[in-house]
């Protein structure tokens, strides 16, 4: 047999082939620790479409005026926490940078607050104080301010620490105070950057808040839950379209400034 | 002559172990033009953040104006700082923002905290600018962004801001080194007439030995952190030179024979 010659490093060759043997492995595994077949999904199909074909078609829609109302209390609640979360953000995220902080040992405990809530989902926060505080639109505005602060004064961290220490260093020498320096010097410098990810926490929030709101924080999400719990399915059907239409339309417009602030 | 800046005994060690600066002392007097010579790694720039304390030195004490810097903090610090200009190799502009924006950075140190926040400057403070600006040329590119001028034009903006802050001394640490040689001589001229007709001290890092013997009252020629010669430009003889950058003459690259050629 002839030997073939192979044109992939060696060593890279070993990493990929343990790599797929692992995923096969985990694969095989999980499916017999959890008796679950994922192939069955392929099997039961027909149940599924039918629901789908049948409970939920034709989509329509019951008390419209409503409806729409509760979208605008979603979008509301995701635009809302989203700017408040960004003025809080904009703060920390001030003494959160090593580099300009005033007190650089500040910066590390706040990394670690912020990094500690930001991997706590807002839906997890929103099943937290709902038990502490019960149900209602305020308190999921609240699980959503503190994900998308601690997301966005990382964020923040981030894109200050990405900017020209030569620049804010140019404003120390010249005898300038910590908040000149911030709004004469970083906050110029970084608007673009913070106004780009403002705008992407708005996209993430619109979504964040039609699922908190589903298990209590009110809005589109609520009645969306309280039709499918009545077997209501065509008018939640027609909910959910309108959800989808309205997210991609946040998107869309979002993206758009976001091409637009980053020129 | 008033002594604007005495250094005493300074000594920095970094605490990666690097010891680059070791018992440095010399005065300097009110419109010298000292430039400081020496190999990459000699404590040149070392030895200008210290003055402004943008590096805290190990030991010693570095006095401006008769006040030592070393000791200041916050307030105090940011006072002192106001007499002190500095012009930097990479200009250290705000970017996004205009010429005249830049430029009246140096008036920060002036104002009280909210009006430098808020960016109130007085009216006199901007037509002092203006006319500043007007001075180097340039008047046509106030409201242009410093994003968007040429490096030449930067450091006219850097040395403007410095100017501004009506300082006793200015630092000028490695101010032509990315430039080209005719930008770097229109720059180098900018700084020698400015200091000169202000009547301000002036510390000039440079790696280019001819511009050093053009320009300097006095030169200071550093090596592994020690002053290994400080005197008159006419002074500076090859075996000093040798002796400041370790090597003999045929290993080094200075321009100004190309002249006697």
């Amino acid at each position: 047999m002839k030997h073939k010659r192979s044109i992939i490093n060696k060593k890279e060759k070993k990493v990929y082939t343990y790599f797929l043997v692992v995923v096969a492995v985990l694969f095989i595994g999980s499916t017999i620790f959890s008796k679950y077949n994922p192939f069955e999904i392929l099997l039961e199909q027909g149940e599924f479409w039918r629901f789908l074909t049948v409970d939920f078609f034709p989509p329509t829609l019951q008390n419209s005026l409503n409806i729409f109302e509760s979208i605008l209390i979603t979008i509301e609640m995701a635009i809302g926490a989203t700017f408040i979360s960004g003025i809080l953000a904009l703060f920390f995220a001030m003494f959160g940078s090593e580099y300009i902080s005033p007190v650089p040992k500040l910066s590390k405990v706040i990394r670690a607050i912020a990094t500690f809530l930001r991997n706590i989902p807002a839906l997890v926060w929103a099943f937290i104080l709902f038990s502490a505080l019960g149900i209602g639109t305020g308190v999921g505005f609240v699980a959503l301010v503190i994900s998308t602060f601690a997301f966005m004064t990382r964020a923040f961290i981030e894109v200050i620490d990405d900017i020209s220490h030569d620049a804010i260093e140019g404003l120390s020498v010249v005898g300038s105070t910590f908040w000149q320096r911030v709004f004469q010097g970083v906050i110029p410098s970084c608007m673009q950057d913070f106004l780009a990810w403002f705008l992407y926490c708005i996209e993430v929030n619109i979504r964040a808040s039609t699922i908190v709101g589903m298990v209590g924080g009110g809005g589109v999400g609520l009645v969306l839950f309280s039709y499918l719990k009545s077997f209501k399915y065509q008018t939640a059907a027609g909910i959910i379209l309108i959800i989808a239409a309205t997210i991609i339309l946040v998107d869309l417009l979002t993206g758009y400034l976001r091409k637009k602030v980053l020129l | 002559m008033n002594t604007v800046l005495d250094i005493k005994n300074i000594t920095k060690k970094y605490s990666n172990g690097v010891q680059a600066l070791s018992d440095v002392s010399f005065c300097i007097n009110e419109g010298e033009f000292v430039v400081i010579i020496g190999p990459s790694g000699s404590g040149k720039s070392t030895l200008l953040r210290s003055i402004n304390k943008l590096i805290e030195i190990s030991s010693g004490n570095i006095y401006i104006d008769g006040e030592d810097i070393s000791k200041k903090r916050s307030k105090s610090l940011r006072l002192l700082r106001r007499k002190i200009g500095m012009i930097f190799q990479h200009y250290n502009l705000i970017y996004r923002l205009s010429v005249i924006q830049n430029v009246m950075y140096g008036r920060l140190g002036y104002m009280s905290n909210i009006k430098g926040v808020l960016g109130r400057y007085t009216e006199e403070d901007k037509l002092k600018a203006i006319e500043l600006l007007k001075e180097i040329d340039l008047g046509d590119y106030i409201y242009n962004r410093a994003a968007d001028l040429s490096g030449g034009q930067k450091q006219r903006v850097g040395i403007a801001r410095a100017i501004m802050q009506q300082p006793k001394i200015l630092l000028c640490d490695e101010p032509i080194a990315s430039l080209d040689p005719s930008t770097s001589k229109i720059i180098m001229d900018l700084i020698y007439n400015m200091a000169r007709s202000r009547n301000i001290a002036c510390i000039v890092n440079l790696h280019q030995i001819n511009v050093a013997l053009k320009y300097a009252t006095r030169i200071i020629g550093l090596s592994k952190g020690k002053i290994v010669f400080d005197g008159k430009p006419d002074q500076l003889d090859n075996a000093t030179i040798e002796k400041i950058y370790n090597t003999s003459m045929q290993n080094l690259i200075i321009s100004g024979e190309l002249n006697e050629a």
